[in-house]
């Protein structure tokens, strides 16, 4: 059975691509199937819609940045091809590059702003902006005709992107539909795609793991507006008129994004399943319901819509997958067969040196403050941590602990104070991933692991930092997971880890990073002694490789047995700085943790 | 040339007062349920219906109404919230912004399958009375319409701070967690939340309807200006929501007289990107 298993396994692996072609061949025969212009008509449709919610799933579903104005820049493709070619005579072909750029230079202006929002405002701002267009398309009648609309005329040729038959429209929007499905493929694969899944799952994770979020988002809209843009120029001529309402309304936004959740949004075949089985339905029910009840298609996809995000969030065709799934087990560890280990370049290590022998520290921070309204989180605290050396920082709850490794890490920036990291001043360089470029690996105290993704991939996101390639950073993370233990885990999803091993995932994620300074928030916390123990000889095997090391620690015996230095902070500022065993018995920092009245108990 | 000012300044704040009522509702929501109900407008047009169908065939007052409606929009709130929203409690942003979009594409849509496109509205004996202060007019429904929605933020206000339910519902907005734990029901909380938002939307609906047309679409014309207002008083601030109310009415009364009534959804607009821009956390925001 389990050879049969394989057997399919490897026919899938090898014919893949043969499988690929043969389907792709077919879908380009089905426009010359129909002699009927209904279906011709329908299968326009289907393919125009589904290039129009692949764009959209793209910045929507991948990015996680839900945009609910992309009618706008459906609207200005429409429009600028439409104006140029009946005021000047411009070509819509050169006309819909011209669409092209102007949205995306229209997004570039608008979105950058608007991508600071979080995703209920972020959807709120595009919604108003794309109504905001149809207003303004509806009031500059010189240009637009207002609300009466522009009327194409039918002069057929192929230089007026006006033809006679429908077999070419269906071939100009299959290639649209193909370029779009192509580009998602490509960018869901590579490196770019797990970093948009990184982000879209958890942004502030993604930053710390280098992934330059707002850089990210622009690349995903630009790709995501072009094409959009390309459907609304293909929409002018195939129809040969446009106006306002049709043009810039809102439902188009929504109407994709329905047509990405019913399919199965941020999956590279959803958006095209969901235009295959919803716009044949459409067609169907305004068929039925004819002018009588109009509307009442929309009363139904609203309800479609509630219903869907309820109780079918994964969609057709991850359901489809779900059902696959169930009869081809994927193998547990989603090696190549073919890896050959001993080939794969050694984890890139610094040479290792003797500790606490540094003159010039690796970090050097130098009296950095913080202020959040009343309260002064940390108060002109100095302190360096020489390379290879293990600094602990400890301190009662609320001393500031994890304010100081945000303010390090690049998640905060100091009222004042600099922070100087390998003979380099990184106070100002204010963005976390830059942080981490520079060589800062960070976890946070409350575990943050991308939750859609595997193990696996978790760490993948991690060394893409210093990798691009994704089957050697597929290999570089194996060989990470392997080291801290996780490797009967790989394809885990880590909803189903017990918290140690959250913990070392996110430990191996930072580690993942290649950082010459990790800061390690809280990672024993919450774990038992035989997890604990665990974690401490990872930690010192890293340290013996040559990793800086600065942690916040709750576990007293760990701090002890791991550091080389503990610095303590009380209210933000520094109490005292020295060797363990001069820690455990100083009468300041048992005061701190203890309050003073203990003194008398313990003497 | 001090005359229009003041007059525009006049109109403006009478008109921002329904703004600011609109808005608290939207505001409300979000402050505490953490969610932005999309379908906002759609209730607000829900309600100019009820209105105007109470009018005509029961000849009841809009601002007699508002005892009907308020206490039927409170209700109605509470039960999309129990069965819509708070499933979605946890889920992604995802589900949440759609299933209020689904909504309010079926109540919109509902609307115009029942009373199609037509424009409606309702003409009280007030309806053009008019009264002059010197050289200035005050309109007598935008004047009542003003000291109604005063009259209820402040006792919404009020009500926030003074009773029990009040500081539950304002703890929750600023804690969940540690709410919970103090013993409140957070889910009863939320429920109370949301429905108190859709009364504000439902009495800024009856209020409007004498100075304004119904159609299915208009939540759209509203829901931006709302949505401009919320953002302007930093997202949760309901102080902030009445002051910035009040702000857009007299913006939206001089971007009419001196540049188009038809821009003024683009000086929203504008406004938006720049507050983005130069105070992301709103005029009275605070992080």
């Amino acid at each position: 059975m389990s050879s049969l298993l394989t057997g399919i396994f490897d026919f899938s692996r090898e014919h893949k691509k043969a499988v690929s072609a043969a389907v792709l061949l077919l879908v380009i025969l089905i426009p010359l199937l129909p002699r009927n212009p209904f279906y011709q008509d329908l299968i326009i449709l289907v393919f125009f819609w589904a290039t129009l919610a692949s764009a959209w799933n793209l910045l929507g579903g991948l990015a996680g940045q839900i945009s609910l104005g992309h009618a706008a820049f459906f609207g200005i493709g429409a429009y600028t091809s439409t104006i140029l070619y009946l005021k000047f005579g411009l070509s819509p072909w050169f006309g819909m590059l011209a669409g092209a750029g102007l949205s995306i230079l229209v997004a570039l202006v608008v979105g950058l702003p608007c991508f600071r929002l979080t995703s209920h405002f972020f959807a709120l701002a595009t919604l108003a902006f794309a109504e905001v267009l149809r207003l303004l398309a509806s009031y500059l009648r010189d240009l637009t005709n207002g609300g009466v609309g522009l009327l194409i005329p039918r002069h057929v040729g192929f230089k007026n992107f006006i033809f006679e038959g429908k077999l070419p429209y269906a071939y100009i929007i299959l290639a649209m539909l193909l370029g779009v499905f192509f580009v998602a493929d490509f960018l869901k694969k590579s490196q770019f795609g797990y970093c948009l899944v990184a982000l879209r799952e958890d942004q502030h994770a993604a930053e710390s793991l280098a992934v330059n979020t707002t850089r990210c988002k622009v690349v995903t809209l630009v790709i995501s507006v072009f094409f959009t843009s390309l459907a609304g120029t293909f929409y002018a001529q195939y129809y040969a008129f446009i106006d306002p309402d049709i043009v810039f309304t809102s439902q188009i936004s929504i109407e994709l994004a329905l047509l990405c959740i019913i399919g199965g949004i941020g999956t590279v075949f959803g958006p095209v399943v969901g235009a295959c089985f919803m716009i044949p339905l459409d067609v169907l029910l305004r068929g039925w319901l004819g002018g009588v009840f109009s509307g009442l298609n929309f009363v139904i996809y609203g309800l479609v819509l509630i219903c869907a995000v309820r109780y079918f969030p994964i969609g057709i065709f991850g359901w489809l997958k779900k059902i696959s799934n169930k009869y081809i087990q994927e193998p547990v560890c989603a090696l190549p067969p073919d890896i050959n280990f001993a080939a794969v370049p050694a984890y890139s290590k610094p040479s290792p040196r003797p500790k606490n022998t540094g003159e010039t520290p690796l970090i050097k921070v130098i009296s950095i403050s913080k202020r959040f309204g009343g309260l002064q989180a940390v108060k002109d605290l100095s302190f360096s941590i020489y390379e290879g050396e293990i600094l602990g920082l400890i301190g009662p709850n609320g001393a500031g602990k994890t304010t100081v490794f945000n303010l390090i890490s690049g998640f905060i920036s100091p009222d004042s104070g600099t922070i100087h990291f390998g003979g380099k001043d990184i106070t100002s360089l204010g963005i976390p991933h830059r942080f981490c470029r520079q060589g800062i690996g960070r976890t946070f105290q409350i575990v943050k692991p991308f939750q859609s993704m595997t193990v696996l991939e978790n760490v993948m996101v991690g060394v893409f930092s210093r990798v691009r390639d994704v089957s050697v950073a597929r290999e570089e993370a194996l060989r990470i997971i392997e080291r801290i233990h996780l490797s009967p885990h790989v394809s885990t999803q880590p909803c189903q880890l017990t918290l140690a091993n959250r913990k070392r995932l996110e430990l191996g994620r930072a580690l993942a990073t290649g950082p010459r300074l990790l800061l390690l928030d809280e990672v024993m916390a919450g774990l038992n002694p035989k997890e604990t123990e665990d974690i401490i000889a990872v930690i010192r095997s890293l340290s013996d490789e040559g990793v800086t090391i600065f942690l916040i620690e709750h576990v007293m015996k760990a701090v002890m047995a791991l550091s080389d230095r503990i610095t303590v902070i009380n209210n933000g500022m520094k109490i005292v700085d020295g060797l363990p065993e001069e820690i455990a018995r100083d009468k300041r920092v048992i005061d701190a943790y203890l309050g003073e009245q203990c003194d008398a108990a313990t003497a | 040339m001090l005359e229009i000012i003041i007059q525009l300044v006049i109109n403006g704040l009478l008109l921002g007062g329904i703004y600011a009522l609109l808005s608290i509702g939207l505001t409300m929501i979000f402050g505490v349920l953490e969610i932005i109900n999309f379908a906002h407008g759609e209730f607000l047009m829900i309600s100019m219906y009820v209105t105007f169908w109470l009018f005509h065939l029961m000849n009841i007052d809009p601002y007699l109404s508002l005892i009907i409606i308020i206490p039927l929009f409170f209700a109605f709130g509470v039960l999309v919230e129990q069965v819509i929203i708070k499933p979605l409690l946890n889920d992604p942003p995802l589900n949440q912004i759609f299933a209020t979009i689904g909504l309010g594409l079926v109540f919109q849509n509902l609307a115009l399958l029942f009373f199609k496109a037509d424009f409606r509205t309702v003409k009280t004996s007030y309806s053009s009375a008019n009264f002059f202060l010197g050289d200035l007019i005050v309109s007598v429904p935008r004047l009542i319409a003003f000291i109604v929605a005063i009259a209820l933020i402040a006792s919404l206000l009020l009500f926030l701070k003074n009773t029990f339910t009040g500081k539950a519902i304002r703890a929750v907005a600023q804690q969940r967690r540690a709410a919970m734990l103090m013993g409140i029901n957070v889910h009863r909380t939320y429920s109370i939340a949301f429905g108190i938002g859709i009364a504000c939307v439902g009495a800024a609906g009856a209020i409007l309807i004498p100075l304004f047309f119904v159609f299915p679409t208009v939540g759209s014309l509203f829901v931006l200006i709302a949505f401009v207002v919320v953002i302007l008083g930093g997202y949760n601030s309901l102080v902030g929501s009445l002051v910035a109310g009040l702000i857009i009415g007299v913006i939206e009364g001089f971007s009419g007289f001196y540049i188009s009534p038809h821009l003024k959804e683009v000086v929203y607009f504008v406004m938006f990107i720049f507050i983005l821009i130069f105070r992301p956390t709103g005029l009275l925001g605070r992080r």
